[in-house]
């Protein structure tokens, strides 16, 4: 059977494809899947115009300065201290304050800022009256911090918003979409198994929203580490689990789109409002962290979590609930998070074999 | 039997609406037309000889076949429905070669296919056209393009000449009776009578989601008792006809046709009174013509169901 079932899979696949992709009413699917790329770019942007700015004071500074140099100076210092220290300062701005002692005299104090860098982190040191007041140090770039924004966009953008409403409109149209153009007659029309149709049509928007989701995980990763110095970037690529961890987010937004796809196919065979069970697997999306465990499981987010390669940590002061939501306290393994993936989107694809056999072209009725 | 389509007791209802009751059926090769005003379940049928809905109760079989296995089902049934939807952004012969690849054929068949089929209903000038710019008789023969494609044993059509000049129509019905004489089973719907009474082999009379009728037209009208056989009779004495008819006890009634060389007379049995007119003619009436008047689908139509939204 496999023989007839295979060519009929990839002639749904062909046609499908041909629907979705660069479909007027899925374009927002791009666009959401574009913000966090943009964000990245921008980020990345924004950090090399800094560095430049950095590595423009660090050749303008007396001496060749390391970060640890810059850790040196502390308040209370004198400033001739400082020059010591670091030299003459590149960038020096500085201003007089008159401040009134009595009736009739002022105290005349000067106001200095010292500006050094190592060529990616700057140093600003406040000088008054001769003694260093403030220092404030600005990194230039932070890889670990960056790491946990990363991970953030991705857990809490890219995961639970951009994938689960881009599988939402894609896979929820597979027969809805064609229910509403009154056209899935024309599948029901063919010696085709339904079960094939429905296991054509799911690969297909697999692959719709593989191409979509996975380039847009591909492009992040690129603005992310592309603003880091070779060097940086070499050491966080092939020696700090970089690429590792790349490949991980990738595999993790592939099983995101079938966990949800499975979820949002059967969805879209059962209601005819798209917006009710959307709403409804959102919430239940959102409040995994407060089920039992027993429940935990029927969700896909509680496997996708476990697998990603970062962990988000709550900042202190962080709401025991948020803490919650942004901490996973009994992660699974990656092995058994697979699995689950893939078992929740089996029974879901079950569900909809089930459904599609029973599935009737009455369209007056939509 | 599996040398028919069977309705074994079905009806379909959709929540509380009737769409078709407890229809029996046995359905021979040849032209059978579904006849009936709009809303008498002729779609209902059709959509339910094709497996697109599933009886609320009984069983259907299409030469044997459930109308639950549509992988098997469809390699004998072609179906022209008349939704009026396409898969968007679909050349004609895009819509026919992605069928027959669906269909599990390798690409080279459906190719082959694909252009025997849109020759056969005159498309082959706008096959590379993309469907959302064709005519309404373009789409309705497109659709019966993909119907035919598979070359099936069964074809279902619903309303097929809607929509076709009368040059087209003909070609159609030229189609369905080559099909039928290669031993196809075609199912045809439509309102428009005096079509199927020309190629209809037997008709199906559907009022209400009932079977009020079936079986060949002939057949059909001979069952219908209430209403005495109009028979048209040509001649050249009218009036002496006329009289002698009259003495006939099966005769009900005679009327002299309008241009005085003929008669219309109505009898409650067709068969006797035809070896009466045989005696008549042996005595020296001239007899042109003898024409049963009343023993195709309009009239059979008109005596069952009414002459509302008959389509003359």
């Amino acid at each position: 059977m496999m023989s007839v079932w295979w060519p009929q899979v990839k002639a749904v696949i062909r046609l499908e494809l041909k629907k979705t992709f660069l479909a007027k009413r899925g374009l927002w699917i791009y666009l959401v899947a574009a913000l966090p790329v943009l964000l990245f770019i921008a980020y990345a942007v924004v950090t090399s115009t800094q560095q430049n700015r950095s590595a423009n004071v660090a050749r303008r500074t007396e001496k060749q300065l390391t970060y640890q140099d810059l850790l040196a100076v502390k308040a209370g210092m004198a400033k001739e201290e400082v020059v010591r220290i670091l030299g003459k300062p590149s960038l020096r701005f500085h201003w007089a304050e008159n401040r009134p002692r009595g009736p009739l005299t002022t105290l005349n104090i000067l106001h200095e800022q010292y500006r050094y860098s190592d060529g990616q982190n700057d140093l600003y040191v406040e000088v008054v009256d001769g003694r260093v007041e403030a220092v404030h140090i600005h990194e230039g770039y932070n890889l670990g911090q960056d790491s946990i924004v990363f991970a953030g966009v991705f857990q809490f953008f890219f995961l639970r918003l951009a994938v689960f409403f881009g599988c939402l409109g894609i896979f929820m149209n597979l027969f809805r979409g064609e229910i509403l153009d009154r056209s899935l007659h024309f599948y029901f029309l063919a010696p085709i198994r339904r079960e094939v149709l429905m296991a054509g049509k799911f690969l297909a928007g697999l692959m719709a929203t593989c191409a979509i989701f996975v380039t847009s995980t591909v492009l992040q990763t690129i603005a992310f580490v592309w603003h880091f110095p070779p060097i940086v970037r070499d050491v966080y690529l092939y020696h700090n689990h970089g690429l590792e961890h790349a490949a991980v987010y990738v595999g993790v937004t592939v099983l995101a789109c079938v966990g949800y796809g499975a979820f949002f196919l059967v969805a879209g065979m059962l209601f005819r409002n798209p917006i009710l069970p959307a709403a409804a697997i959102l919430i239940w999306e959102s409040v995994n962290p407060f089920l039992p465990a027993v429940l935990k499981q029927f969700s896909v987010i509680y496997y996708l979590k476990s697998l990603c390669p970062v962990e988000i940590p709550s900042a202190p002061g962080t709401p025991p609930l948020l803490a919650l939501l942004i901490s996973n306290p009994d992660p699974v393994s990656a092995p058994v998070a697979v699995l689950g993936v893939l078992i929740v989107a089996l029974v879901a694809l079950y569900v909809s074999g089930v459904q599609v056999r029973r599935m009737e072209i009455n369209y007056t009725s939509e | 039997m599996n040398d028919r389509i069977t309705c074994e007791d079905v009806s379909k209802f959709y929540g509380e609406i009737l769409g078709v009751n407890r229809v029996n059926l046995s359905i021979p090769p040849g032209i059978t037309s579904l006849v009936g005003p709009n809303g008498s379940g002729k779609t209902t049928l059709m959509n339910l000889l094709t497996g697109l809905v599933r009886p609320t109760r009984g069983q259907v079989r299409v030469l044997g076949y459930t109308t639950t296995d549509p992988e098997h089902l469809f390699t004998i049934v072609g179906y022209s429905t008349q939704f009026d939807a396409f898969p968007k952004g679909l050349t004609g012969f895009q819509f026919i070669y992605s069928y027959l690849r669906l269909a599990g054929r390798d690409a080279r068949s459906a190719e082959q296919l694909a252009w025997q089929a849109i020759e056969r209903v005159n498309l082959t000038e706008a096959a590379t056209r993309n469907i959302a710019g064709y005519s309404k008789g373009m789409r309705q023969r497109i659709r019966l393009a993909q119907a035919l494609s598979h070359d099936p044993k069964v074809l279902v059509l619903d309303e097929p000449l809607n929509g076709l000049d009368p040059l087209a129509r003909s070609e159609m019905i030229a189609l369905f009776r080559e099909a039928a004489a290669q031993g196809c089973y075609v199912i045809i719907s439509s309102h428009i009578l005096h079509e199927v009474d020309v190629i209809s082999d037997q008709v199906i009379l559907l009022s209400n989601g009932y079977v009020v009728a079936e079986g060949p037209i002939r057949s059909v009208r001979s069952e219908i008792q209430e209403h005495p056989t109009q028979i048209l009779i040509r001649c050249d004495k009218p009036r002496e006809l006329a009289a002698k008819m009259l003495e006939d006890a099966h005769t009900i009634e005679v009327a002299i046709h309008k241009d005085e060389r003929g008669l219309l007379v109505k009898t409650r049995d067709a068969d006797k009174f035809y070896l009466t007119m045989n005696q008549i003619a042996l005595n020296g009436v001239e007899i042109e013509s003898v024409v049963p008047a009343d023993d195709d689908v309009l009239s059979v139509y008109g005596y069952l169901i009414g002459n509302e939204e008959v389509v003359r």
